[in-house]
């Protein structure tokens, strides 16, 4: 199921612009690979999951999948058919608001090849570019 | 044996001289420690990058300056692509250094082979050891172990002379049971279509105040 905050300070947020480069949340902290994004960007909730189910399937217990992306903000729309005004629609999704260079996935416990075939199918889901990096050195 | 940095003075400072030197390819950097005065250098960001995939703490600096020197810092880009630039620090031969070094895990876990899954917790490790013994990283066989079992930071075996300064107890890999893939619906908020709590919102049943 989707994630989504259990508690929020406002229901509805403005859109906002995303601005610049990750500046956190940018190196590979808990596994030995990870997925990075080169684009900035909303993820929304179903795509974080439709993106955990690809590598986890693949990965089948082997290793150990992180997810580091998390869907705080809710986006808004009118139903269709819906005259002008009335005010701001209701919340329909949750997203997580993405900068280039965020790492979104991580994996540990897999060999470099197997972590370049997981993140392909898992990439398929993203609506960023992204690519695979390693740990910097210490 | 240490790499070796060929550097060069820099004299023209400021934002904009910085990123023309590093269009010429060339990553600044500053030296400093031992009270002396700090010099600032441009280095080839080919020997820097080098030195640095090869994991070396200390290299020798040659060129508009002689001296052996500890990589304090390095600034990356937003990617972790780049350097952008170097933290150098004056040291000794026998001077005791404060460094992190990585961890590195070899052989195959019998636990593995018991349902387990190999978890390297801790990747890096904070050791004091003097400059000419820093090793380029520290090795953890793991053939020895079984499900259930951990290796803990005062287990690794530390250069000669040199000392933990993370916390002994820091697991640093273990075997465990795989986590169980998470099932559809199951205690996520959310999942009943509901949305998330407000704070300080009203709640249902409530009065409106007011007028």
């Amino acid at each position: 199921m989707a994630l989504m905050p259990k508690r929020v300070k406002h229901r509805k947020s403005q859109r906002g612009r995303i601005k610049g480069n990750a500046t956190r949340g940018n190196k590979v902290v808990f596994g030995d690979f990870g997925l990075q994004s080169l684009e900035g960007g909303w993820i929304k909730a179903q795509t974080i999951e439709a993106g955990r189910i690809a590598a986890q399937q693949y990965i089948r217990g082997e290793g150990r999948l992180y997810v580091r992306l998390f869907p705080h903000r809710s986006i808004t729309s009118t139903p269709l058919e819906t005259r002008m005004g009335k005010g701001k629609g209701e919340p329909e999704a949750w997203v997580a608001t993405v900068r280039p260079g965020t790492v979104l996935y991580e994996l540990g416990g897999v060999t470099e090849d197997q972590a370049k075939v997981c993140f392909a199918r898992l990439a398929h889901k993203m609506p960023v570019r992204v690519r695979l990096v390693r740990r910097r050195p210490a | 044996m240490a790499d070796t940095l060929n550097v060069a003075l820099r004299e023209q400072l400021g934002t904009n001289r910085t990123r023309q030197l590093r269009r010429t390819g060339q990553v600044p950097a500053i030296l400093y420690g031992h009270g002396e005065k700090s010099v600032n250098l441009s280095i080839s960001i080919a020997e820097v990058n080098s030195a640095i995939r090869r994991g070396s703490k200390v290299v020798d600096i040659r060129g508009a300056v002689s001296d052996s020197a500890l990589i304090r810092d390095i600034q990356w880009d937003a990617f972790g692509s780049t350097i952008l630039h170097l933290d150098l620090t004056r040291v000794s031969a026998d001077e005791k250094v404060h460094v992190t070094v990585p961890v590195e895990l070899r052989g195959e876990a019998p636990g593995v082979r018991e349902g387990g899954v190999v978890e390297h917790v801790t990747h890096e490790i904070e050791i004091e050891c003097a400059a000419n013994a820093l090793p380029e990283k520290l090795v953890v066989s793991v053939n020895e172990l079984h499900m259930g079992q951990s290796v803990v930071a005062s287990d690794l075996e530390l250069p000669e002379g040199a000392s933990l300064l993370s916390d002994a107890d820091a697991v640093i890999v273990h075997v465990v049971e795989p986590v169980p893939e998470e099932t559809e619906g199951a205690d996520v908020p959310g999942a009943d279509g509901t949305e998330p709590e407000v704070i300080g919102g009203r709640k249902e049943g409530e009065e409106e105040g007011g007028e």
